[in-house]
């Protein structure tokens, strides 16, 4: 078998070994995925079940996007699912305390916002290393977290949050609509202003940047403010999804999160990123949740699932690299 | 060399000298504990009572026993974020060997077993599939969480024997065994770090990775031997823990890892590589210890603790990162 | 030597006059005068260390002249930084390229200087791409200007790298060896670019080490030595045995003769057929006992990959290592357990772990000979270290300071004394007197003669002539790669030297 593939602006015939190099492992996988699942488990086709993944892969998806930048700057945030948590949990509190959904909208973004700064700040000004400068911040949301709720689930959110989750918009599930406006955002973000750009640049030549006179450490500040951003949103559909504010709700999810911009191919080296991978990456770590489910697979087991497939997907990088 | 000399020698030593920045560090951290613990004592009564400090003493042991593994694994500028749940793994793992085959030793040796082997699968993935340590050790995190939770499948594993349970919660002359283990561990690690040709080649990979390996250091299996014995250690502590609660469920781990990091970076260990001491990890484990029990004396919410030891690592770094630059700077 | 110099009607588009830089230690540029004039390609020559990259830099703004004056168009200017060579119209080409491999073509040449378009903060990408287009096409690359970086060769980035500098209205272009990793049909496009640029009246200072490009390129010629200007002539003025006359010099400097011998042991190394994967193939070569073997050639001709392939520090794809004859295979570990000690170019980045202490890096080679029982005696290592510090007369007060605090050629001495107490037979040198000061040289030199006189078998690469002139029994010449030529000690010469290193082509 052979194909033609593009190189530069030419054609050339390629035997299939390149066209299989050229493919990206994150189709191979989810691919595969689907494949495994439709075989093992009737429900899983059902137009109902595929909706469900769509949906619950939605809150993932926006913390593995700007995952996908920060990583690209050769930087990690483990502190996003605590953070997440942290606004989700602010977002009830005012909500049951005050009542005004804006209120409790600003609450939680402002609570992402400054945890994305504190981050940044961090590592762009005073070098830290961005897993410990997270590793911190996590014990630091997660407490509060604590702090806030004092270990109990904060109930009574409104009819309101809860329509974000549930409610349609002619015919569409809300989430897929905050979703798909949140792909979108990213995707004109990266590739089409001048901070996309200087992400790339971030990691893969920011002697580049000085050299032009751009100031590097606040773009790098930007990238992580974009996390604890889209984790302050995301805290919406959170707490619309368990009607509560509760104070392990997100413990983790990270990790899915860079799982899935992994298995998406964006690389932690030279700033080598790819946002569509990463949302063929979320939607590959949905639908293993979601067949593993159907297959009932405890939750805590899929978590081993996951973390063989990062690192085999980190293990496979390193080695295309290396060749 | 006349003793004058010598004098003058250690001096300058004292003033520049990497051995001396190390007694220095332990100097300025041991005086720190000090003060803590005068402060404790006005602030609360019940601060002074032999029944707390001996508390004390038995938590920071353990979180000491947790510390001193990863303390070398930190000397060689990386880092196990797996400690935590790899006690969660070989606590649980050892609780059921126990029940089912009712030895302990056999069940010890399984715990301590499971941890040496998630040690290794780390070292392995650091040194030989060259993957970041921290991202390796923290997907090895979860693979082992998730383990340890489809393990359980939440259930608990309660009731061991006294002869087991003495392990944590057991005196002897009137002192918790683990101080026993903790002083134990002292003497053996800072005899392997200190004293042995192991520990010196160690010391060398964190300060310069590439000078070590054209030195002729085989820096691949001594990687792979600090990881295995951060695992080991955190197999052991496990135990400990395990003797000390008499149950174990699938969270028996959780929110372990952030505290040991502490007490290492408190201890006055870099995580840029090539600095710190097993010494110095006790007494960050004593100084994050006391903090927090300081905190629970002033009756202030447990809820506080993941978020002030968080703060704790962050400044610790901190001090590390300007203590380097200034080196460089130095330099 | 006299210097030829050659007007050329006109005011020069830049002049420096009388341009000085001090380093501590060295004086880096020392009164050099220099222009070029709209138009011309003005080659610039040197040996390694003559000045052309402080030159350079100066150029750039990244360094601050000591003293001197610049002229653009005849008029008095100042260049203090980046942003004021810009203002001039000066572009560098560095050979480590300033582009980020995962954006495409357009978007590295307006890095930092995107065209916004309308939304706050976005960016006009079709005028990027119409204006990287029209630059493309003036220097006749005809990829399309969405290609992204890293898909790209060397020679095309270089391409790149050039239309960036055009787009800033570059009118100087100052490169940088700038065909060292292309190959002869790469060079040509370049060659034809650079006449084209020529035609269109941009300047052109061009560094190289390659003869034929002198000649084939240059309006003018400049040749620099010890960080001044010993001339400037025309192409048809000169010979490449005059340009290679001027850059050597006649100076001498005796202050390491040593006294050579013609009788030498057994074969220490033997090296067959040795090809890695960065870049060298072909090795052959030999080292006895007693004898001081040099490695010669220009910067980037692949010494330094050979010693790290003898070593083990990078991997050997074909060919073989002897070491009395036992085939040596594996990594470094394996070398010094052979007897072979490195002591690498980078002191500070692969020979010292610089937080560590003077005994603790004086140790480490030799842990597992001197603590077979794997005890570590803390007292015993200081006693080694301190009979070595004497032996070495390493100045430190004490044995347990870093050594980062220690000037350079104690540094290099502690590496030295590494190897001493790991018992090696056979010490390559890779560029030992980098960075350190007259007298230390003299001293380091001193050690290696010491070195053979005790039977050990020494390889030295040094890219100072005068060093493989004065110091070397034997010596061999590498050009890309490969080695050119094998000298004898009555053949050994500068001259002979340069010639083999730049002629092979």
């Amino acid at each position: 078998m052979s194909s033609q593939i593009a190189v530069g602006n030419r054609l050339v015939v390629a035997p299939w070994r390149a066209v299989l190099a050229r493919t990206p492992g994150v189709a191979w996988i989810l691919g595969l995925l689907l494949l495994v699942f439709a075989a093992t488990s009737r429900d899983f086709l059902s137009a109902g079940n595929l909706l469900n993944v769509g949906q619950q892969s939605v809150i993932l998806l926006m913390l593995a996007l700007p995952m996908t930048l920060i990583i690209m700057t050769e930087g990690l945030d483990i502190s996003m699912g605590a953070v997440l948590t942290l606004a989700g949990v602010m977002l009830a509190w005012v909500m049951v305390r005050y009542g005004s959904l804006p209120l409790a909208l600003a609450a939680s973004l402002a609570t992402g916002l400054a945890f994305g700064i504190v981050n940044g700040s961090l590592v762009a000004l005073l070098k830290m290393p961005s897993f410990v400068v997270t590793l911190g911040t996590m014990g630091a949301a997660q407490g509060l977290a604590l702090i806030v709720t004092d270990g109990q689930s904060i109930v009574g959110v409104g009819a309101t949050v809860e329509s974000f989750y549930s409610g349609r918009l002619a015919g569409v599930p809300l989430p897929l609509l905050l979703g798909a406006g949140s792909y979108l955002t990213c995707h004109l973000l990266l590739y089409h202003t001048r901070f996309g750009n200087y992400v790339f640049a971030l990691g893969g030549n920011p002697e580049a940047l000085k050299l032009a006179g751009v100031r590097a450490d606040l773009y790098l500040i930007g990238v992580y403010a974009l996390g604890g951003l889209m984790a302050g949103l995301a805290a919406l559909l959170l707490t619309a999804r368990m009607s509560s504010g509760h104070p392990t709700a997100a413990i983790g999810m990270e990790f899915d999160a860079i799982a899935a911009v992994a298995v998406g191919g964006t690389s932690f080296e030279r700033g080598k990123g790819w946002l569509f991978g990463t949302l063929l990456g979320v939607i590959a770590v949905g639908v293993l949740r979601n067949g593993l489910n159907l297959l009932s697979v405890p939750s805590s087991a899929q978590v081993a699932c996951i973390g063989i497939l990062v690192i085999l997907a980190l293990f496979i990088d390193g080695w295309k690299e290396r060749r | 060399m006349s003793a004058d000399s010598k004098v003058t020698g250690l001096w300058l030593a004292f003033r520049s000298g990497a051995v001396a920045a190390d007694l220095r560090t332990i100097g300025y951290r041991l005086s720190a504990a000090l003060v803590l613990c005068v402060v404790l004592a006005f602030a609360s009564d019940a601060f002074l009572h032999s029944n707390n400090l001996l508390n004390v003493l038995r938590q920071a042991s353990l979180l000491f026993l947790l510390a001193s593994g990863l303390t070398l694994v930190i000397l060689t500028a990386g880092l196990d974020l797996s400690v935590g749940a790899n006690v969660g793994l070989s606590a649980c793992i050892a609780a059921t060997v126990i029940k089912s085959s009712g030895s302990v030793l056999l069940g010890s040796a399984a715990g301590v077993g499971c941890g040496l082997a998630i040690g290794l699968a780390n070292g392995l993935m650091v040194a030989v599939m060259r993957l970041p340590p921290f991202i390796a050790t923290y997907g090895m995190l979860w693979v082992a969480h998730g383990i340890t939770y489809w393990y359980m499948a939440g259930t608990t594993v309660y009731g061991f024997p006294q002869s087991f349970r003495a392990l944590g919660s057991g005196y002897f002359l009137g002192v918790p065994i683990p101080v026993y283990m903790m002083f134990g561990f002292l003497a053996l690690g800072t005899f392997f770090a200190q004293r042995t040709t192991y520990g010196q080649e160690i010391y060398a990979i964190g300060a310069n990775r590439e000078a070590a390996r054209l030195s002729g250091v085989p820096v691949a299996r001594r990687l792979i031997l600090v990881y295995a014995v951060s695992g080991a250690m955190a197999g052991l502590a496990s135990i400990v823990f395990l003797a000390r609660m008499n149950s174990a469920e699938g969270d028996i781990g959780e929110g372990l890892t952030l505290p040991a990091i502490a007490a290492a970076l408190i201890g006055g260990t870099s995580l840029f590589g090539g600095v710190g001491t097993v010494s110095g990890t006790l007494i960050g484990a004593l100084i994050l210890t006391l903090v927090l029990n300081g905190m629970n004396l002033l009756t202030i919410n447990a809820s506080w603790q993941p978020m002030v030891t968080g703060i704790i690592v962050i400044l610790a770094v901190l001090l590390d990162t300007f203590a380097r630059k200034r080196g460089e700077a130095r330099n | 030597m006299t210097a030829v110099s050659a007007p050329i009607p006109g005011i020069p588009l830049l002049e420096l006059r009388g341009i000085s830089k001090q380093f501590p230690g060295v004086k880096a540029l020392d009164d050099v005068s220099f222009a070029v004039h709209p138009g011309e390609v003005h080659m610039l020559l040197g040996e390694n260390g003559a000045g052309k990259s402080s030159l350079m830099k100066v150029l750039c703004g990244a360094y601050r002249a000591d003293a001197g004056e610049f002229f653009h168009r005849g008029e008095k200017v100042a260049i203090t930084s980046p942003a004021d060579a810009r203002k001039l119209g000066i572009a560098v080409i560095f050979q480590e390229f300033s582009l980020v491999p995962y954006l495409d073509i357009a978007q590295n040449i307006f890095l930092g200087r995107e065209f916004r378009g309308r939304i706050p903060g976005s960016v006009d990408r079709r005028r990027m791409h119409v204006e990287a287009r029209r630059i493309l096409d003036l220097i006749g690359l005809e990829l399309p200007t969405q290609t992204p970086l890293h898909t790209l060769g060397v020679a095309q980035q270089q391409m790149v790298e050039i239309a960036k500098a055009l787009s800033q209205n570059a009118r100087i272009l100052v490169m940088d060896e700038p065909t060292a990793a292309l190959s002869d049909r790469e060079t040509e496009r370049l060659f034809a670019m650079i006449r084209q640029l020529q035609a269109e009246g941009v300047a052109i200072i061009y560094i190289s080490h390659r003869m034929a490009e002198v000649f084939a390129l240059g309006d003018r010629i400049t040749v620099l030595r010890d960080g001044r200007k010993v001339g400037s002539l025309l192409p048809r003025e000169a010979t490449p045995d005059e340009l290679v006359r001027m850059m050597v010099g006649r100076s001498v400097d005796m202050s390491y003769a040593r006294e050579f011998r013609s009788e030498f042991g057994d074969t220490v190394l033997e090296v067959k057929g040795l090809h890695s994967d960065n870049g060298i193939s072909d090795i052959d070569l030999t080292v006895r006992a007693g004898e001081i073997v040099g490695l010669s050639g220009l910067v980037g001709a692949g010494r330094s990959e050979v010693a790290r392939a003898i070593f083990g520090a990078d991997a050997v794809t074909a060919g073989e290592v002897r070491v009395y004859g036992k085939l040596h295979r594996g990594g470094p570990d394996q070398a010094v357990a052979a007897g072979i000690g490195l002591i690498p170019e980078n002191r500070k980045s692969e020979g010292l772990a610089l937080i560590r202490s003077v005994a603790d890096n004086l140790n480490i080679a030799a842990l597992r000979r001197r603590f077979s029982s794997r005890v570590f005696g803390p007292r015993r290592a200081r006693a080694i270290a301190r009979a070595l510090v004497d032996k070495l007369r390493i100045a430190t007060p004490t044995t347990l300071r870093p050594v980062q605090v220690l000037s350079g050629g104690n540094q290099q001495k502690v590496v030295i004394g590494k190897w001493l107490e790991a018992e090696s037979r056979l010490f390559i040198f890779d560029e030992p007197t980098r960075g350190i000061d007259v007298g230390a040289k003299a001293e380091i030199f001193a050690l290696i003669d010491a070195l053979v006189r005790d039977g050990a078998a020494v390889l030295l690469i040094s890219s100072e002539l005068s060093e493989i002139v004065n110091v070397c029994d034997r010596a061999y010449v590498m050009c890309q790669g490969r080695i050119t030529g094998h000298l004898a000690r009555h053949e050994i010469s500068e001259e002979g030297i340069l010639k083999l290193a730049m002629h092979h082509e």
